[in-house]
């Protein structure tokens, strides 16, 4: 009939859904309502109501069984609802005026007709056939997120129909389930909260599954599909916001390109929360996800700070405000830019998206003399960051504009110098006071971070300018000086400076002189004060590395009579302070220095007088700082390596943890720079490697600074001899499956980027891995073992010794090898050579003839038949390894069915390649 | 540009025929209700995710980080580059010029 006819053309396009609905209204109303004239009621419309409503529902059913994958089903399930909201509006409009407070709805054609459709569709959520249960699901979900209203009795009937659905087995069908429970929630929610205390409960019911499903569902789709379509409440924010960490990437984004963008102003998020979300987002392994999140900072944040309305859901694109410095700062003032823009912070990747979206504002910038002279944290990271930006993005074609904004070099070390003065008068006040004034400290950081940012900045400044150059270099100098300098301002100060003076190796002698002068200088305070009687301690004469008489007396001598114990306690705390802060000026020099430390008179000088009595010190915080620019200097002298190697270990074999993860840094680097005589030397080193790297269940950093480390040197095969290396190699294939590492993610991720790298990038690694994959598999056997003893939660702790074979097999296939010049071929050439495998062939044959374990043997034998078998292996050891297949089949070596088949796989393909062979 | 479209004349546009009468298999998986309640639902043990469906804390682990010095992260592309440039590229023969002991 004429009902069938709009649903076969509904179906068909959404586009004229609006007029079939208004088609289909008629023959409703046609069927409805008492004609108002007689005259049209000759023309035979003899059905009515319930007539038209069994027609309609007739079809509706049949929308029943179509499968997900056809989109005919959905849009009928569309048109359905749009229908039925079109029905009720027209119902009301025919009734006038309803009562807007009224109670209870009124009956209409129209709600009915919706009633009745709801009450036949609910027993189909129960349906066998899962897309009946899908389509079912899926119309109630979309006519409850249709109407305005539902019916009381019909709402708890609906409510606990769908809420059996979102434990269905299927996920789609939770997924629409969870759509329509999510409106229903957030209906009620809106409502009265205190109206009615069961309701009250009913609802917080079902948003607390509803958020258990959130966090637990298996499926993405449906997780996403909550997070999208929960209410945003104070109690549902936080699992909501949870979300930007979601193992789907696609739920990750939708929480920065749908979720925060509705949630209004971000301002009501807390600071701590922000920083996260921004940290994540950025920082996100997916990209679409880093792309979302910089665009919900620079387009919907700033706006928000500018004062903009939110963008209205209709979908039209927001308005973006012009650009507005006071709204850029307050953004950054917002995410706390002086704890989130320091060194790794994530500030300075959301100012670099801004500066690459924002055009508006790269252009609108302006750093003039009034900008300069009234700096705050917020203003200077927009002017960091803007320079960071133009130079070093776009391939140089921002580099006229950040050339034409900032001021040259001498007005930046002119107002460079005036804030370090501002900073020093702050820290000298702070020092003198006692007691601090909050906001006081609070100023002392904010000036810190101003002076950053300025070295910062300074570190990218052309210094051909000759003025320019003599300007900034005595300001560093004479700033290099003040013993009181923070930490991270000097480290700044050293880094311009080395970039200051030239890049060939006098400028690097010079660069030495001028910090070493500085540090004489932050040493001459000690001497300066009362007691001017030291002069021994700095400009002493050499003193040989060996010589153990040379231990650091300065603190006996200074002290005289006259001192009180008191005094002298302030002394000696003053004095290590002052060693403390020379040593450290030392550190970041050493760290910019390249060149042989013989050649360098001052380093000489250096290192005997402040960095080995600093070594010896009694003081472990000078002693610890003393030993890193041991291992500096060691890196720029072999000998001096040579000579402290026992040190180094001695120091990770009693230190605490953090002092052992530097040893282990020391010792690594030195290896990498003096490269492997140095490990073949000294054997107890490879022990220290290998105790490093089983030290997971006490000192899970040391175990992941370790794997770094081993890392390293396989990877840079600084370790040459075979033993070392495979017993190296297997330590980390072991560390990367057990148990015990579970939990040290630093230690998985590692991993799980090194192994890989390693096998693919050279035959010699593939081969490595092969030669330790059985040992290293055996060893794990028996970990797996001795956790079936006394746990069930086997498969939560580690992986299955299948997945782990799967893996070996994985990481030792030729295919996936690099080989010099062969990604040109790699396309047309299907097959290349397989000895790897074949040696791993006989490595599991021998060691299937063995006494090991019937269980062992049954994980190792299914091996033989995940191998690559090529006609690209050579000759020989194809020969060689079918020879021993077949002893093996027919010496019966294997008892169990897939072993054997494995077996016989392995033989097959091997004798067609013989046979080959044999007739060429 | 062949492949497309030989795709696309296979699939016939499925379209749901209103007019006629439900046939007996149609009816069958409408009204078939499930026998019970457990064969359609998910099983219990994945109601729960141990993990919440987080992702673990991101190390940002990267080749960076193999490439560089651990003391000296500038020193990469200076210091260390032209040790092993020689065997680097293409050379097979696994020793390091820089690596064969003095005298």
């Amino acid at each position: 009939k004429q009902v069938a006819a709009v649903f076969r053309d509904a179906q068909r396009t959404t586009a004229s859904h609006r007029k079939l609905a208004v088609t289909l209204r008629k023959i409703q109303e046609a069927c409805c309502y008492e004609p108002t004239s007689t005259k049209k009621g000759a023309t035979a419309e003899e059905f009515d109501e319930d007539d038209f409503n069994s027609e309609f529902m007739r079809c509706v059913l049949r929308v029943m069984p179509v499968k997900k994958s056809e989109s005919v089903g959905e849009k009928t399930i569309r048109f359905i609802g749009l229908f039925l909201r079109h029905s009720i509006d027209k119902d009301n409009e025919v009734m006038g005026e309803a009562d807007p407070d009224a109670s209870t709805m009124p009956e209409t054609p129209g709600t009915r007709l919706t009633t009745h459709l709801m009450e036949t569709i609910l027993p189909l959520l129960q349906a066998k056939d899962k897309f009946v249960r899908y389509r079912s699901t899926q119309l109630i979900s979309h006519i409850i997120n249709s109407l305005d209203a539902i019916d009381d009795d019909l709402f708890q009937k609906l409510r606990s129909g769908l809420l059996k659905r979102i434990r269905d087995k299927e996920a789609m069908v939770r997924a629409q389930a969870v759509l329509g429970l999510g409106r229903l929630a957030g209906n009620q929610a809106d409502a009265e909260p205190n109206s009615d205390d069961s309701q009250d409960e009913a609802t917080s019911g079902l948003l607390d599954k509803l958020l258990e499903v959130l966090q637990n569902d298996p499926s993405a789709d449906v997780r996403r599909s909550l997070l999208v379509n929960l209410p945003i409440l104070p109690n549902t924010l936080p699992f909501l916001l949870e979300r930007a960490r979601d193992q789907d990437a696609a739920t990750r984004r939708a929480v920065y390109s749908r979720l925060l963008p509705a949630l209004g102003d971000f301002r009501h998020l807390s600071l701590s929360m922000r920083e996260k979300l921004l940290r994540w987002g950025l920082r996100d392994r997916d990209e679409n996800v880093r792309k979302a999140a910089g665009r919900l900072f620079r387009e919907r944040w700033i706006e928000d700070c500018a004062g903009t309305p939110p963008p209205q859901e209709s979908g039209q694109p927001a308005e973006v405000s012009p650009p507005n410095i006071d709204a850029l700062l307050e953004l950054l003032e917002r995410i706390d830019v002086i704890n989130s823009g320091g060194e790794n912070g994530v500030a300075l990747e959301a100012m670099k998206g801004f500066w690459e979206g924002r055009p508006d504002y790269r252009e609108a910038m302006v750093f003039d003399d009034q900008f300069f002279e009234t700096l705050s944290a917020e203003s200077v990271f927009v002017c960091r960051t803007f320079n960071d930006f133009c130079r070093n993005e776009g391939n140089g074609k921002f580099e006229s504009l950040v050339e034409e904004k900032l001021p040259e070099v001498t007005k930046v070390a002119f107002y460079l110098e005036r804030y370090i003065k501002v900073l020093i008068d702050a820290i000298k006040r702070a020092e003198e006071q006692e007691d601090l004034e909050e906001d006081e400290e609070e100023d002392t950081v904010e000036q810190e971070f101003i002076v950053e940012q300025l070295l910062h900045i300074a570190l990218t400044l052309d210094y051909s300018d000759e003025v320019g150059r003599r300007k900034m270099f005595s300001l560093l100098r004479q700033t290099l000086s003040i013993p009181e300098l923070p930490d991270e301002v000097t480290k700044l100060t050293v880094n311009v400076l080395r970039d200051i003076c030239a890049p060939d190796a006098a400028g690097e002698k010079e660069f030495c002189s001028i910090v070493l002068e500085a540090v004489a200088d932050v040493h001459d305070t000690i001497v300066d004060e009362p007691v001017p009687d030291d002069n021994e301690s700095f400009h002493s004469a050499q003193s040989e590395l060996s010589d153990d008489d040379d231990i650091p007396t300065k603190s006996k001598k200074n002290k005289g009579p006259e001192l009180s114990e008191e005094e002298a306690a302030a002394k000696a705390i003053k004095e290590i302070m002052i060693n403390m802060k020379c040593l450290h000026i030392v550190q970041c020099m050493l760290t910019n220095v390249a060149g042989d430390l013989q050649q360098n008179d001052h380093l000489v000088a250096m290192l005997n007088n402040l960095v080995v009595p600093a070594v010896r010190s009694h003081e472990a915080p000078v002693r610890e700082r003393g030993l890193l620019c041991l291992g500096l200097c060691s890196l720029l002298d072999r000998s001096l390596a040579e000579e402290n190697l026992t040190l180094f270990m001695h120091f990770f074999s009693k230190g605490h943890t953090a002092l052992q993860i530097t040893a282990l840094q020391i010792l690594t680097d030195i290896l990498n720079v003096h490269g492997a005589q140095l490990l073949a030397a000294n054997p107890t080193l490879l022990k220290v490697y290998i105790k490093a790297l089983r030290s997971g269940a006490k000192h899970p950093e040391v175990q992941a600074a370790a794997v770094v480390a081993v890392s390293k040197l396989l990877l840079g095969r600084v370790v040459s001899d075979h033993e070392f290396s495979a017993e190296l190699l297997k330590t980390l294939v072991i560390a990367y499956f057990e148990p015990a590492s579970a939990d040290n993610q630093s230690v998985r991720q590692a991993l799980n980027y090194f192994l890989p790298v390693f096998c693919y990038s050279r035959t010699e690694n593939q081969d490595l891995m092969r030669s330790v994959a059985l040992d290293a598999l055996h060893t794990l056997y028996n970990v797996r073992e001795g956790l079936e003893d006394d746990d069930a939660d086997v498969d939560e702790e580690m992986v299955s010794l299948t997945t782990i074979g799967a893996c070996l097999i994985d990481w030792t296939d030729p295919r996936k090898c690099y080989y010099p010049g062969r990604e040109t071929v790699d396309a047309d050439k299907k097959h290349v050579n397989g000895d790897v495998h074949l040696e791993f062939a006989k490595d599991i044959l021998d060691r299937l003839d063995t006494n090991i374990h019937k269980e062992e043997k049954k994980i190792i034998a299914p091996l033989l038949g995940k191998l690559y078998v090529s006609p690209l292996s050579s000759e020989e050891k194809t020969r060689e390894v079918y020879q021993e297949v077949c002893l093996a089949v027919d010496g019966q070596l294997l008892s169990d069915a897939t072993g054997r088949n494995a077996l016989y796989k392995l033989h097959v393909g091997l004798g067609k390649i013989v046979n080959t062979l044999d007739a060429a | 540009p062949v492949e497309p479209t030989k795709t696309r004349k296979e699939k016939q546009p499925f379209e749901i025929d209103f007019e006629s009468p439900l046939d007996s298999s149609g009816a069958d998986a409408i009204y078939t209700q499930a026998t019970s309640n457990t064969t359609i639902s998910l099983a219990k043990k994945d109601w729960k995710s141990k993990s919440r469906n987080l992702l673990p804390d991101d190390k940002h682990f990267s080749s960076k980080q193999l490439l560089n010095l651990f003391l000296k992260p500038k020193a990469r592309l200076s210091n260390r580059k032209q040790r092993t440039s020689s065997s680097r590229i293409g050379n097979v023969d696994s020793q390091r010029p820089a690596d064969v002991p003095e005298g």
